[in-house]
């Protein structure tokens, strides 16, 4: 078949080669997975896969869904900004049903931002918890509010 | 400094003085005793192939009588050269994933294939052109499980004419010549496996690869001195003293390159000073300091260099069992100042942090998945396999004396 | 003899190329059905990773250092308790230099206990070591990846397990990651570890399940100060945040000298942070 004559030795080795060659090859159709590729040199399928985890924290929004009037008072004082998850805990169970009820803030959550600080910035409000007033903080603050005393 | 060497040989707590990032305080580090293993193993592989080159390619007849040991102690340490790194994988049953799914730009991915290209086209079948015409003639004469082996090792080939045995020489000659290359860059490739690291300025350095070439051919060299002295010892030869002052001089020349691109590297990062330099100086002058100066520079570069140097100076004045016992020496310590040099690389990169704010102290495990349990048992397979082989292809009777076709080969290259 | 290899090898050849093509049928079809499959998990409908390009702004001038992000994150991520981090926040102590020391500053003191997650109520940062009036500036900032635009962590993965999706996120295939812990250590950011439940490499993620989800990552939700500002560069609606942010500031990067081009851009850092 060949035009000159190989070698015994050397026709066994190209063989022994085109075996290993080959069988790399079949392995490669059998273990790459489907979607490599797609997008890139990764699993293509892996974003779904990634994306498909369930969110723990609400969100702003889904609250907005029952408590649009306690964000509508939040937004027009200094806690515009705060997540209400950020104070009450995770309340994805709360939304799905409203009898689990969200963590009951204490003030140890008021602390936990307005503690002085050397490293906090200037505009934040901070106190020096020994020599600021009172045991509890909503005596003289509303969260909700927190320029108006109830 | 105490605290370096109490961590190397018993747990200690985890220090970490300045900062470190969050993710860095932990208490392993994350490449350990195996990541430090597994560039040595592939460097004496390399060593070993480019000091049995030199009988081939360079025709130095003088080591010819080392010839297929230092092949066999390639072949034994490259069949274990992937499994420390296959044992510190966070999920070893996907390793083939890794020749499957290649990621081109990924130094550790093409490693792969440089090992695959390097294990069955240059050393098997190096191996198998000098082995052919020995394993027809053993296939015929040894009985049992053994003539089994020498006969599927023929692969069915029993072609042993003057014309096919000459043909076998001249693809050797070949594979030899494309086998420095494969070599260097095997170990290239591993000193780039740390070298393409631009975060890390202990790593991330060009001169790395060269490195790691050069101190491969060192270690290389060395642990063949290391493994003719013991065989000769444990078979009751006698040492061919020009065949061991020629390993000896080849290793005294190869370590004083290896000696003054190390310096270089060392020269050029005190000059170029960037940024983290502080924490590279700490780490010089601390955490580092017995296994880099002591280790690595004083047992395994200096004292190697002094014995050696001075050997090549007074050889003939020096006896014979003196001059044995000096050339083991340096081989032994230069094998354990290689070690150095990689545990230097491999855990020197990981003392500190990557903001250049701190450094950390880890607790080396002794059992578990990167103890230094498996790393001792990692260490000492490749020794086993080498007895199998030797066992094998290294009957007594033949072994150590000069290849009786090799002054044909010469003749005619 | 020789007739005899020649036969043999051919009909080697031809099995093997006969063999070939099975293969590569089966796993066309193979591939087909596994697409659907994943199709059909819980993954969100409707989001296309081509039509976005996510953008991360820190503007460092409003971090109070509470810790909530870094604390969320945990919780979103389900990430170990321990040093494992996807984001965390770093304080930075400058001192005043020395009087007669020439120098225009101190060397700073930075750290980041427990990432700045409070324990047990009590803030993680504990008061400053150097008295008050030797303390030129203090401030917080927070880190996670950078979502580099090239990421040195996907550039040495060996087997493609975590890549930079067409939308900017720099993921990771927890399926597919071998734990070669190569990304841990090319990462200069420190951003990526072991997790040692899964032993596969971990980072931020963006909250990829959340973006794709039209929600905000948990760590820009739960910031009460707004430090953090997140959007998409290919879908900008009027007054944007990320817009505002950059008509607004002068942005900078961390460690730009790398080459690495993050995603993460912050406003009034200083120059000791990296």
């Amino acid at each position: 078949m060949l035009p000159f004559k190989l070698p015994p030795q050397i026709l066994r080795l190209v063989l022994v080669a085109m075996a290993i060659v080959g069988s790399y090859f079949v392995a490669r159709s059998f273990l790459v997975p489907p979607s490599f590729g797609q997008y890139g040199w990764y699993r293509g399928a892996a974003l779904a896969e990634i994306a498909s985890r369930e969110p723990v924290f609400a969100g702003k929004q889904s609250c907005d869904e029952c408590h649009s009037d306690i964000l509508h008072k939040l937004a027009k004082d200094a806690h515009k900004t705060l997540s209400c998850e950020g104070c009450h805990g995770v309340s994805r169970e709360h939304g799905n049903n409203p009898d689990i009820l969200p963590v009951k803030s204490t003030g140890s959550h008021c602390i936990r931002c307005h503690e002085a600080n050397l490293a906090r910035p200037t505009w934040l409000k901070q106190i020096v918890v020994k020599d600021h007033y009172g045991p509890k903080c909503t005596e003289c603050h509303l969260p909700h509010q927190p320029t108006k005393s109830p | 400094m105490i605290n370096e060497v109490t961590n190397i040989v018993v747990e200690t707590l985890p220090q970490i003085q300045g900062y470190v990032y969050p993710n860095e305080s932990n208490v392993h580090p994350v490449w350990s005793v195996l990541i430090v293993i597994y560039p040595y193993i592939t460097g004496l592989v390399a060593g070993a192939f480019i000091m049995a080159s030199l009988v081939r390619v360079f025709n130095v007849k003088a080591l010819a009588p080392v010839y297929r040991m230092s092949m066999l102690t390639a072949l034994a340490f490259l069949l274990c050269a992937t499994l420390p790194l296959l044992c510190h994988l966070g999920h070893p049953e996907r390793n083939y994933e890794v020749m499957m799914t290649p990621h081109m730009t990924s130094p550790m991915a093409i490693f792969g294939f440089v090992y695959a290209w390097y294990l069955m086209a240059v050393l098997l079948l190096e191996l198998w052109f000098d082995f052919r015409q020995d394993f027809v003639k053993w296939s015929k004469t040894t009985p049992g499980f053994q003539g089994l082996i020498y006969r599927v090792l023929t692969l069915g080939v029993t072609d042993v004419s003057e014309q096919s045995v000459r043909l076998d020489m001249k693809m050797e000659w070949i594979l030899s010549i494309v086998g420095i290359p494969s070599a260097f860059l095997l170990h290239g490739y591993v000193g780039f496996i740390f070298g393409s690291i631009k975060a890390n300025p202990w790593w991330g350095n060009v001169l790395m690869p060269i490195m790691f070439i050069l101190s491969a051919i060192v270690s290389g060299i060395a642990l063949c001195v290391f493994n003719y002295i013991v065989l000769t010892w444990i078979r009751r030869k006698t040492v061919n003293m020009r065949c061991l002052d020629a390993m000896a001089m080849f290793l005294f020349y190869a370590l004083l390159v290896d000696a003054v691109i190390e310096t270089l590297d060392v020269l050029h990062r005190g000059f170029a000073a960037e940024e983290g330099f502080a924490v590279l100086q700490t780490m010089i002058r601390e955490k580092l300091f017995y296994t880099l100066n002591i280790g690595q520079v004083g047992i395994g570069t200096l004292v190697p260099l002094l014995m050696l140097g001075a050997l090549q100076l007074l050889r003939h004045r020096v006896p014979e069992a003196v001059r044995r016992t000096m050339i083991f020496c340096s081989g032994a310590m230069i094998l354990f100042g290689v070690l150095m040099m990689r545990w230097n690389v491999v855990m020197g990169g990981q003392f500190f942090s990557k903001s250049f704010r701190g450094v950390m102290s880890y607790k080396m495990e002794f059992s578990g998945q990167e103890g230094w349990l498996l790393g001792a048992a990692i260490m000492c397979l490749p020794f086993i396999i080498l007895t199998v082989l030797v066992k094998l292809f290294l009957s007594e009777s033949e072994q150590l004396q000069p290849c009786e076709h090799l002054p044909e080969n010469s003749s005619k290259t | 003899m020789k007739n005899q290899i020649n036969r043999r090898s051919s009909l080697l050849r031809m099995g093997g190329a006969l063999a070939g093509l099975l293969t590569l049928s089966a796993a066309k079809t193979a591939k087909a059905a596994v697409q659907t499959v994943f199709v059909s998990t819980s993954a969100p409908k409707g989001y296309d990773p081509t039509k976005h390009k996510w953008l991360m702004c820190i503007d460092d001038n409003k971090c109070i250092g509470c810790g909530l992000c870094a604390e969320a994150c945990k919780k979103e991520n389900g990430v170990p308790e321990g040093p494992y981090f996807r984001t965390w926040i770093e304080r930075y102590i400058i001192p005043k230099p020395k009087p007669g020391s020439g120098e225009t500053r101190g060397e700073a003191i930075v750290d980041s206990p427990n990432g700045g997650i409070p324990k047990g109520g009590v803030s993680a940062f504990p008061e400053p070591t150097l008295p008050k009036d030797q303390i030129e500036h203090a401030f917080f900032v927070p880190k996670l990846c950078n979502l580099c635009e090239n990421p040195p962590c996907v550039q040495v993965c060996p087997v493609g397990a975590t890549f930079k999706a067409p939308d900017g996120a720099v993921l990771i295939d927890p399926k597919y990651c071998i734990g070669c812990a190569f990304c841990v250590q090319a990462c200069p950011y420190g951003a990526r570890f072991l997790n040692p439940v899964t032993k596969t490499a971990e980072k931020c993620s963006l909250c990829y399940h959340r973006i794709t989800r039209n929600l905000k990552p948990a760590c820009v939700e739960i910031c009460p100060a707004e430090a953090r500002i997140f959007g998409d560069l290919n879908n900008l609606h009027a007054d944007d945040p990320i817009q505002k942010f950059y008509e607004k500031n002068r942005v900078q990067v961390l460690k730009p000298h790398l080459g690495t081009e993050p995603r993460v851009l912050y406003a009034a850092l200083d120059k000791e942070v990296r």
